[in-house]
């Protein structure tokens, strides 16, 4: 496999799994950057068990989605049903107290970072082989469970707190279960990417996991859709893709051409590109449905 | 028939001579250099551009490499590690050489690529610790960092033998602290003792309380290890909190930059600064780059790492002129590598400021300065090598 396509294919996976922790707490109106400290929190223990352990890399792996399981659970107990902005604020202070922690711990390399993570599978084309195919089986396994979870009563019960967290209540929602199901979810995802990002790179820096990766993962689900999976699914290959295949003169202008088209899409279009109701026209229209349900393929594009 | 036999033989000896020397197939030599052309080192991306440029005009104006002339492709990154590992696979792809990246973050995700490729790439502003990670596929342009800097700061710290006791402000960034180990080595050996840090946050904006703490400890000399705006808002703070001794402030090399001058103005009369070049420094070539420079960027003069790429674009020409490579694609493999290996091992290469050895990827006889910073110019106080 080309290289620029490998590394392409498997950050890119790393930017929809990513994006579908934001997506999930979203759900329930919460932003939850805490996914983004877990990252690093999980991938630099990983890093720490193989290399100076020499932990095998999937009990790294498992241990990476266990932590921040874990340490999504724990924060959610007292988050759980926090107004969004207390929960980005959460979000923001463990990414700063994360990186204050590593910088001060110099069994991962403090500020120096990380280096030599080694391959896995004993080769660098094993190595990237296993590494796309668990980022893929993982993209297909989130992507089906988040499916499921949104056409379940759980799902419509997000919905219904999203709109309305005092209705959905009175509904008889427990708000705050609901919400730390969700981010502990989200957790889970976010620490297992976060080792699977520095096995891409065989490295990991504090600068893996800035604000500015925050910044990207908001912007593709807000430009995707935050309505459904299939917002960050599309927007993530696409958001980081094109800008790879600009002129030099345009890449100059990335921030700026992201900034202007979230702004743009908050504004024309609030929902996103990708919306429930135009996920539910194109299944209707992939299942040859569309007589009975009277949607034309005019109306899908 | 003598001389027929002579002039048939000198013939020979001459086409031996051709067939020896293998024959540039190049038509131009394509330089990719990752840089940060966009983001929040953009302006330090645009001095590191610019002084590859530069270098690429003056090689081509003199005849190019081997007779062929050179291109910089610049390569933003974006200070973006997803961005950098993507176009550092693209490049080892077919490149023979590249320089780059810039900074650190990216470095680290998009050089074990060129390490698998066997591919050099020249990360000519990071430290040593970063750089030597992946020998012998870059070299460092600078040496050990805490063997340097342990004989700078002795140096300084002779200069004032009333100084007894030194506290540093340190930012955590990347090679800093690991820099501020080797401002303790040099201190002690001097025997000055040092006091215990102060930590400067990455995202610190008022800084009187770090300024009193550091006062409380009662010490006779600062040094600074955090970034430019930082080193000089804490200078400020010291001077009106009553230090007086301002040469007995050092700041460090990585702080020297434009904004120093830019916030610290006045206040940093006195104060002293290390750094690897010296701008008053007279030769025909940097004079000329400085001329240059000053031209493209409203009168300013170059900044510490300003040459660095200008240097590193020269050393790839030696290498390929040196080492006979062609550019020839079938050869791409043994090419990268003979390049590497006289980089890496370069002896009397001609920089832009001085001449230096390297020994195993590691320059052995660079100096260093010391200077005194009154009215934003910088007067020498002394080389230290």
């Amino acid at each position: 496999m080309p290289l620029p396509l490998y590394y392409y294919l498997s950050i890119t996976a790393v930017n929809i799994l990513m994006s579908w922790a934001l997506y999930l707490p979203y759900r329930v109106a919460h932003l939850h950057f805490l996914t983004v400290a877990n990252m690093a929190i999980s991938g630099y223990t990983a890093g720490y068990l193989v290399m100076s352990l020499h932990v095998p890399f999937g009990w790294a792996l498992v241990v990476g989605f266990a932590l921040g399981g874990l340490i999504g659970w724990a924060v959610s107990i007292f988050i759980g049903d926090a107004p969004t902005f207390a929960v980005v604020i959460v979000g923001f202070t463990f990414i700063f107290i994360t990186r204050a922690v590593i910088q001060n711990l110099p069994a991962v390399g403090g500020p120096m970072g990380m280096f030599g993570l080694p391959n896995i599978g004993g080769s660098a084309a094993s190595h990237r082989w296993i590494i796309l195919g668990i980022l893929y089986a993982l993209v297909i396994l989130v992507g089906w469970l988040i499916h499921r979870f949104d056409n379940s009563r759980l799902g419509r019960a997000a919905s219904a707190v999203f709109v309305d967290a005092d209705l959905a209540a009175s509904l008889g929602i427990n708000r705050k279960r609901l919400g730390m199901l969700l981010q502990t979810a989200s957790c889970t995802i976010a620490g297992g990417t976060g080792v699977l990002y520095g096995f891409i790179y065989k490295s990991f820096h504090l600068d893996f996991f800035t604000f500015a990766l925050v910044g990207f993962f908001m912007i593709v689900i807000f430009v995707g859709g935050y309505a459904t999976q299939w917002g960050a699914a599309v927007a993530a290959p696409i958001l980081y893709g094109v800008p790879l295949f600009f002129p030099p003169e345009i890449q100059s202008w990335r921030i700026v051409i992201y900034g202007a088209l979230l702004i743009l899409v908050l504004v024309l279009k609030p929902e996103g590109f990708i919306t429930p109701r135009f996920v539910r026209s194109i299944e209707t229209f992939l299942s040859g449905d569309r007589k009975k349900r009277n949607i034309t393929l005019k109306e899908v594009v | 028939m003598k001389k027929l036999i002579g002039v048939l033989a000198l013939v020979l000896f001459a086409t031996t001579l051709g067939f020896g020397q293998a024959k540039v197939v190049a038509e131009e030599w394509q330089i990719p250099f990752l840089n940060c052309l966009t983001g929040p080192i953009a302006a330090i991306g645009e001095f590191l551009e610019w002084g590859a440029e530069y270098a690429a005009q003056e090689i081509n104006a003199s005849g190019g490499i081997a007779g062929v002339p050179v291109k910089v492709i610049p390569v933003d990154t974006a200070l973006d590690p997803q961005k950098g590992s993507v176009e550092m696979a693209r490049i080892v792809k077919d490149g023979l050489v590249a320089m780059g990246p810039v900074p650190e973050p990216v470095i680290m995700a998009a050089m074990p690529i060129a390490v698998e490729a066997g591919m050099m790439s020249m990360t000519a502003t990071t430290s040593l610790e970063y750089a030597q990670k992946f020998f012998p596929w870059t070299v460092s342009f600078l040496p050990p960092t805490e063997e340097r800097l342990a004989t700078i700061v002795a140096a300084w710290g002779k200069e004032f033998p009333d100084m007894k006791k030194v506290v540093q402000f340190i930012e955590p960034y990347g090679p800093w602290p690991g820099m501020a180990d080797g401002h303790v080595k040099g201190l002690q050996g001097i025997g000055i003792s040092v006091l215990p840090p102060v930590e400067v946050p990455t995202d610190a904006v008022t800084f009187g309380p770090l300024v009193v703490k550091a006062l409380e400890e009662k010490p006779d000399g600062i040094i600074l290890v955090c970034n430019a705006e930082k080193a000089a808002k804490i200078i400020k703070e010291l001077k009106s909190r009553g230090w007086k001794k301002m040469n007995h402030i050092l700041v460090f090399s990585s702080a020297d930059d434009p904004q120093l001058y830019a916030t610290g103005g006045t206040d940093l009369n006195g104060v002293q600064v290390y750094n690897y070049i010296n701008l008053d420094i007279s030769n025909p070539r940097w004079n000329a780059f400085k001329a240059a420079f000053a031209k493209d960027h409203k009168g300013m003069a170059p900044f510490s790492l300003s040459p660095n790429y200008y240097d590193a674009l020269y050393m790839i020409k030696e290498a390929i002129e040196k080492t006979g490579v062609t550019g020839d694609p079938s050869k791409l493999a043994e090419e990268r590598k003979k390049i590497a290996d006289y980089c890496a091992n370069v002896k009397n290469f001609h920089g832009l400021l001085f001449n230096w050895d390297m020994k195993d990827g590691i320059p052995t006889n660079k100096p260093n300065f010391i200077f005194q910073i009154q009215d934003g110019k910088k007067k020498l106080v002394e080389e230290v090598r």
